[in-house]
């Protein structure tokens, strides 16, 4: 008996263990996983997200000239799959856990990020270029060169590519 | 003269949704009968629907408090499959991860435990010291109870200086804590009145029906997987198995409470001990047609899968079984002969997971 009386009067001194939350500070360590962040600049919009999301919360549409990558918050289950497997990078998940929402803004509650398509410089077509995250994967060294490449579409890319092999 | 009661499906005295019809005879249980079935979600079906990475976070999502063990046997079975090496880094982590939610899993049900016998102040006790392994999980892995630590090939986390001194930190002071609660559980007499030859399971009966986990070593049948047929790091990690001869609730007690410990033991020499390597394949593995069945210790008891693929991105049939579908005959045997008041208690003391089990 006396070792559980030692307990009760130990925490009657200490005081409540619990957080004061809502009005006070609370403990959020910094790997907690969260609302998501897309960092639009390093989004290829290629689809791996989408396609290893368990809950279907991601969706990647295109509008005119651009790309819109939206999370919606209330199927989200915060599993940090899109974040691992994300190839460029992009996708990271914050700490911020505040998913309380009204009704009222249930459509409203997601994330979302604009990847604009560029004009190529040879042909004038529309396309996504590859991010920089996307060419230090792929390329030992990123030169120049392979920078100049960037701004062509797929197909005129191909070409300029198959001209400086056989200058 | 007896009397029909039935307890459940949704009572103050159960975790989770179980029907019991209980016969009476006086205040003694002459006779029970179990009715299951309510918490249905048809995630077998539902995994053949999704490829192999978003299952990984769906096999996690069938159950809360073994919820590393299932992806963990689920991508050893895909590995099994594709033939893939983990290195020895990725499976000294996945060991950590597992070791620590089978320490917060083995505290859970204990403090339900008090609750039930009716000790409310050393339930809240055991619940905060659990809290400590609750901020370990959401400082390494980042969510309180669904760590999603494994992916094919690897682990998706890695363990860095400070983070290893964390870890350790946080055992530390949870140690003391843990010896000062076991002390209670162990000897003190308003436990041990409601758990002492409480829903014996005869050692005889343990071996018949196949139980497994703490339920079985409660029994003194050995039929620990990390020991018997050893995985990930486990062969190198030497687990000391916990057995106790009683069959009662309070032997079961017993051997969860020295599960803690070991694990403890095992959480520390791993972190200590993690070697060099990667943790993660860079490439992602083709996942080729073909069959295979793992098994791995959960918190309750053995969790075998098996999985069939076609080459596919999807499992072409994916089935499980998992630990509460054997230990539950065993309350067949636990029950009659007790007083109406232990239901509860015996039910709580195979740690039951009915969600694992109707899935």
């Amino acid at each position: 008996m006396s070792g559980f009386l030692k307990i009760a009067i130990r925490n009657l001194l200490k005081g409540p263990v619990t957080d004061p939350y809502p009005f006070g500070k609370t403990f959020i360590p910094n790997k907690l996983r969260g609302k998501l962040k897309v960092d639009p600049k390093a989004c290829t919009a290629c689809g791996t997200c989408e396609e290893v999301c368990p809950s279907g919360a991601i969706h990647i549409t295109k509008n005119e000239n651009v790309y819109v990558h939206t999370t919606w918050y209330n199927t989200c289950c915060f599993c940090g799959n899109c974040e691992f497997f994300c190839p460029t990078g992009a996708i990271k998940l914050t700490n911020d856990f505040h998913t309380a929402n009204t009704e009222e803004e249930k459509y409203r509650f997601t994330t979302v990020a604009l990847i604009s398509e560029i004009k190529c410089e040879s042909c004038g077509e529309m396309f996504v270029p590859a991010s920089e995250a996307l060419l230090k994967r792929a390329y030992p060294n990123v030169n120049d060169t392979i920078r100049e490449l960037t701004k062509l579409c797929p197909k005129c890319r191909r070409k300029k590519a198959f001209e400086r092999l056989y200058q | 003269m007896s009397t029909k009661i039935p307890i459940g499906p949704f009572h103050i005295g159960l975790e989770e949704p179980i029907y019991f019809k209980i016969d009476l005879e006086g205040e003694t249980v002459k006779n029970v009968d179990m009715i299951n079935g309510f918490v249905h979600r048809g995630i077998e079906y539902l995994a053949m629907q999704k490829n192999f990475f978003q299952n990984l976070i769906l096999t996690e999502r069938v159950c809360s408090l073994c919820s590393n063990n299932h992806p963990f046997t689920y991508v050893m079975a895909v590995e099994k499959i594709a033939g893939i090496e983990v290195s020895r880094r990725a499976n000294y982590l996945r060991v950590v991860a597992d070791e620590v939610k089978r320490i917060a899993s083995h505290m859970f049900n204990l403090s339900m435990l008090a609750h039930l016998i009716g000790f409310h102040s050393l339930m809240t006790q055991t619940m905060e010291a659990r809290e400590i392994m609750q901020d370990i999980k959401e400082s390494i892995w980042g969510n309180r109870m669904d760590m999603s630590a494994n992916t094919i090939s690897g682990v998706k986390y890695d363990l860095d200086e400070g983070q290893i001194e964390y870890i350790l930190k946080r055992l530390d002071e949870l140690e003391p804590q843990v010896d000062e609660i076991i002390d209670i559980y162990f000897n003190h007499k308003i436990v041990k009145a409601r758990t002492v030859g409480v829903g014996v399971l005869p050692k005889e009966d343990a071996l018949r029906l196949g139980v497994t986990g703490p339920t079985a070593r409660g029994s003194g049948v050995n039929n620990d997987v990390r020991v018997k047929a050893p995985y990930a790091a486990y062969d190198e990690l030497k687990v000391n198995v916990i057995l106790e001869e009683g069959g009662d609730v309070h032997a079961r007690t017993k051997v969860r409470w020295r599960e803690v410990k070991e694990s403890i033991r095992l959480v520390r020499e791993a972190i200590t001990n993690l070697p060099e390597g990667p943790v993660v394949l860079d490439k992602r593995p083709h996942i080729p047609a073909g069959e295979a069945v793992t098994r791995s210790e959960a918190p309750r008891g053995e969790l075998i899968y098996y999985l069939k693929t076609n080459g596919a991105q999807k499992p072409e049939r994916m089935r499980w079984r998992v630990p509460t579908y054997m230990n539950w005959e065993a309350l067949r045997v636990m029950i009659p002969g007790n007083k109406l008041s232990d239901v509860a208690v015996i039910f709580n003391s195979i740690d039951p997971c009915i969600s694992c089990t109707e899935r």
